[in-house]
């Protein structure tokens, strides 16, 4: 498919650099021709990607809207999408339009450099979600820290230094552990196209293979982020503008887990199910663990940052449980995460653009002023909870109901997260709203304006779209999430899951070479 | 053998034989050219040096060793030339803009520079000791006296004297390796060392060769023979530093990378371990030790230090894929290095250069298009795409990989973390910090030109790696 002659994949993913050109050339003191074109660039590619879906197939077995250049020496650009990517980058598209537009009033200072390293941040995470080899991805994947280090460290709050740096640090550290496993790769397949890799069916061996996991694992846990490498994520999140921190929220983080499903589970399958129990175990730390942490916060940001931490986990969860429904109730979930955190990252921008504070104690009552404010927060509040007829409750009821075969402890525990959960965000959602407004600052607290309404519009839409008719979402995942389960399970496509859990038991000698401890 | 032969051969050393005249020229212009002949002798030299990058490319390869052995003009050979005479024509650029600032202009920098320069072409092919030695010699004496060139600057002097008494030393120890190899051989020409040597007394030619290192390790500023770094280049003149950090380390990477491939090749078993070992050390010593520095020229010392460390990666995996990725990784360094100091010749402050961190407060408000080019060298030094220096790491990393030296693979990975916190103080300076009056932000067009082209060709290399990866490809030796 190509648009004005140009591979429709390459389009989407380069096409905010127009925009970018465009505000480095335009003079700074034209602050809404910048706001104008940064806006439209990031409108038109939303509308871009939204013509993937005109060309996609959910029935066909393997990439889609291929493209394959020789790049430099055995090194391919090589692109293509498949219905995770598709999903992925819908909301990577939508989530930097609208934290775009909640920029407006938002950036008052230095807006040229701004928009231009949004649109850049764009360039990089479209770019991790087509492609498909190994090095470009990695091109990508560093790409996108660089802007992001810049609008935490310019446009952030008080501890912008010390949370920019960290970030960078962080996840600089995770991905050139990855480089040295993509060149062990590289070494063994002597190629880095993943299609390649997975085509030619052999394996590293086992140790090797381990090794190779354990670095990939630590870049992508970093990112995504798993305990105990999310210390980096409540600094970040908090002190990093709102858009900032929708984008981080809504797209970074869900690099891991894409990394996770796009690359760790097909090219390391033994090492997955080898490390499996241990992952599993950090997932429910990550949530029981973050949403205690959640219910101590003072600061409304970083309750939201750390709720992240334990949502994640979920995701975490369903996929290295390795079964079909829970590996597309996880990938459903990171498009819900994406949905509902980035909005109540906006709600919080929200307030603390007109208040300045982000401290729960200061507000309360905020209903009686804000009313349309109050619904939108409640929507997304519920739908972050996982309330059924909402988004969340598919994707996390998905997760939970394909843990449950492989080991139904650990669907116990996490189920407990979903309780918690619902106590943090609903006491939050009480101490902010309801009661009486006895603060005199937030007497004069304006409702939503209708930019900032269509901000929250099409995140509602899409909250009770995934809630109430979920079938289309998941038929795009149908394809791709069992192309993964059969590279990662080669048994489950003749067993039951009955056969799966008691490979997975403990103390079974399975016949698929199980050795679990 | 016959006379005619060798007059024939000359035309594989255009290059050198014309930067001869060229600076005999410069002498020349500078002696009897009065006031106005110092930078006459300054543009003689550059046109100089465009000239030899004319006469390099034009210049053949020859198949064989010339001159019964002494000299080899191979593909590898030509590369390492390129990336001289490119550091010396930016060097030459940056040097202008410097006297143009702080006055006192000498006449004799230009002319020591070719004469350096020369030294560097012919290290670049030498294939016997006697060349080796003595091309090494002069190149290194001729950036002695550079180091201590600046009358006005006391630190300039005790730069000079300071690597002049060290390097005479390690030149020393050298030679003596040296003699043990010809006592042990009975040979000069790298060619016919191995065979002798390994039956005679391969103890005693493991010695020589490691009293050889010393030499070679010294010039490259690795751990543990780097303690003049920091002090030489604090204390010598700006655009001069941007040349001895880059063009003798180019020069000597190629000459060990060429011992380590013909003499040296059977004792493999001994220097793997061994420059693994050292480049290990040499990161993270030059990495962590950058971490507090203040000074950007000291800072960009350590830092320089670290990459001799990144390129020992490619020499102790060294393959073709090793030798590659030190050339390309060298290509790299050079534009890197050179921008990283040109950026210092850009900051003004009461009379002279601003040298700190801090004077580069603001940056990116005075200039943003100096600062985004500054950001991209930066984003190339720490080894992230898309730049060249990413490239340059991947394969270097990618050479030890394939060795199966992992542990050496990760230690280059992990320094690239360490050196972002140093070299994104810098970025953070640019553009987070608020302006500082007192610095005047002034980039003349040499500057500005020396910039643009190696902020280009990081980019460039970055995107689009075919082209130099192709060249580096065909010019690795081994």
């Amino acid at each position: 498919m190509t648009i004005l002659g140009l591979p429709i994949l390459s389009l989407i993913t380069f096409f905010p650099l127009l925009g970018m050109v465009i505000i480095m050339a335009l003079p700074s003191a034209r602050a809404g021709a910048i706001r104008w074109t940064a806006n439209v660039t990031a409108g038109i590619e939303f509308l871009l990607t939204l013509l993937l879906l005109g060309g996609f197939q959910s029935s066909a077995a393997g990439m889609q809207f291929m493209e394959q250049k020789p790049w430099f020496l055995n090194i391919q650009y090589l692109m293509g999408i498949d219905g995770i990517s598709l999903l992925l980058i819908l909301l990577t598209s939508l989530l930097t339009f609208i934290a775009t537009l909640s920029s407006w009033s938002a950036i008052q200072q230095r807006l040229k450099e701004y928009y231009a390293f949004m649109l850049l941040l764009e360039v990089g995470m479209i770019g991790v979600f087509v492609a498909l080899d190994l090095i470009l991805f990695y091109v990508f994947w560093e790409v996108m820290l660089v802007p992001m280090y810049f609008l935490i460290g310019i446009w952030g709050g008080e501890h912008k230094l010390y949370a920019a740096i960290k970030f960078f640090l962080y996840t600089l550290f995770g991905s050139v552990l990855m480089l040295v496993g993509i060149l062990v790769l590289y070494r063994h397949y002597g190629t880095t196209n993943l299609l390649a890799m997975l085509a030619s069916g052999s394996h590293l061996a086992s140790s090797l293979q381990l090794w190779v996991f354990a670095a990939f694992f630590v870049g992508f846990a970093i990112k995504v982020p798993m305990f105990p490498f999310h210390t980096w994520l409540p600094d970040a999140h908090v002190e990093a503008p709102t858009a900032g921190s929708v984008i981080l929220a809504g797209v970074l983080l869900k690099m891991g887990t894409y990394g996770f499903v796009r690359f760790s589970l097909p090219l390391f399958p033994e090492a997955s199910r080898t490390c499996m129990p241990f992952i599993m175990v950090l997932a429910l730390i990550a949530i029981i663990y973050g949403a205690l942490v959640c219910l101590m916060q003072k600061d409304m940001k970083k309750l939201i940052a750390y709720s992240s931490v334990s949502h994640m986990g979920f995701v975490v969860l369903g996929i290295f449980a390795m079964t079909p429904l829970a590996l597309k109730g996880a990938i459903l979930q990171m498009v819900n995460h994406g949905i509902s955190t980035g909005a109540l990252f906006l709600i919080v921008g929200i307030v603390y653009e007109r208040r300045h504070t982000r401290l729960i104690a200061e507000y309360g009552g905020l209903s009686a002023r804000m009313p349309v404010y109050a619904a939108v927060f409640l929507i997304m509040t519920l739908s972050s909870i996982g309330l059924p007829g909402l988004n969340g409750f598919i994707g996390e009821f998905m997760i939970l109901m394909g843990t449950l075969p492989i080991n139904w402890l650990w669907t116990a525990i996490a189920a407990i997260g979903i309780i918690l959960g619902a106590g943090y965000m609903l006491w939050l959602y009480q101490r902010v709203m309801f009661g009486k407004l006895e603060n005199p600052a937030n007497q004069v607290l304006a409702d939503l304006n209708l930019r900032e309404l269509c901000t929250f519009l099409p995140l509602i839409v899409m909250a009770f779209w995934i809630g109430l008719y979920p079938k289309p979402f998941l038929g795009i995942l149908d394809q791709p999430v069992d192309n993964i389960v059969r590279l990662v399970q080669p048994a489950y496509g003749d067993r039951p899951v009955q056969a799966i859990k008691a490979a997975a038991a403990p103390g079974h000698a399975a016949p698929a070479g199980h050795e679990e401890p | 053998m016959d006379l005619a032969r060798y007059v024939a051969d000359l035309k594989y050393l255009m290059p050198e034989l014309a930067l001869l005249a060229v600076a005999v020229a410069a002498m020349f212009a500078h002696l009897f050219g009065g006031r106005r002949g110092r930078r006459l002798a300054g543009y003689v030299a550059l046109a100089g040096l465009c000239g030899a990058l004319w006469l390099l490319a034009v210049t053949p390869t020859a198949r064989g060793a010339l001159y019964s052995g002494a000299l080899t003009v191979d593909a590898f050979a030509q590369f390492i030339k390129l990336i001289v005479l490119l550091s010396a024509l930016l060097t030459v650029l940056l040097t202008f803009r410097f006297f143009d600032v702080e006055g006192l202009e000498s006449g004799e920098v230009y002319y020591l520079l070719l004469f350096a320069v020369i030294g560097m072409l012919f290290t670049a092919s030498a294939t016997d000791l006697i060349t080796f030695y003595v091309s090494f010699e002069l190149f290194a004496i001729c950036s002695y006296i550079l180091a201590g060139i600046f009358k006005k600057e006391i630190r300039s002097a005790e730069a000079g004297l300071k690597y002049f008494v060290l390097g005479a030393l390690s030149s020393a120890i050298m030679v003596l390796g040296m003699a043990l190899v010809y006592g042990v051989s009975g040979a000069t020409a790298f060619s016919q060392i191995a065979g002798p040597a390994l039956q005679a007394d391969p103890r005693l030619f493991t010695l020589g060769m490691l009293l050889f290192f010393v030499g070679l390790l010294f010039k490259v500023a690795a751990v543990p023979f780097h303690m003049w770094t920091p002090d030489v280049y604090e204390g010598a003149p700006t655009p001069l530093v941007a040349f001895l950090s880059t063009a003798p380390k180019a020069v000597t990477f190629a000459v060990f990378i060429r011992l380590l491939a013909t003499v040296f090749g059977a004792l493999e078993a001994k220097w793997t371990p061994l420059l693994s070992l050292i480049a290990i050390v040499t990161m993270f010593w030059g990495n962590l030790a950058a971490l507090t520095q203040q000074n950007l020229k000291r800072m960009l010392a350590y830092s320089s230090i670290a990459h001799a460390g990144y390129l020992l990666i490619g020499l102790a995996a060294l393959s073709a894929g090793g030798s590659m990725a030190v050339l390309f990784y060298l290509f790299a360094y050079v534009c890197m290095n050179v921008a990283a100091f040109a950026l210092i010749l850009t900051i003004q402050k009461q009379g002279g250069f601003g040298e700190r961190v801090e004077d580069l407060n603001g940056l990116a408000r005075k200039s943003p298009l100096l600062a985004a080019g500054i950001l991209v060298v930066l984003l190339a030094l720490t080894g992230i795409p898309p730049t060249a220096g990413f490239i340059g790491k991947y394969y270097l990393l990618a050479a030890a990989v394939n060795r199966g030296l992992y542990a050496l693979a990760v230690a280059g990975a992990l320094n690239s973390v360490i050196s972002l916190f140093y070299y994104f103080r810098i970025g953070r300076a640019m553009f987070m910090e608020a302006d500082r009056p007192d610095c005047v932000l002034s980039v003349p067009v040499t500057v500005r030109a020396v910039l643009l082209l190696c902020v280009l060709a990081l980019l460039y290399f970055g995107l689009f790696p075919a082209l130099l990866t192709d060249c580096a490809a065909l010019a690795a030796l081994r």
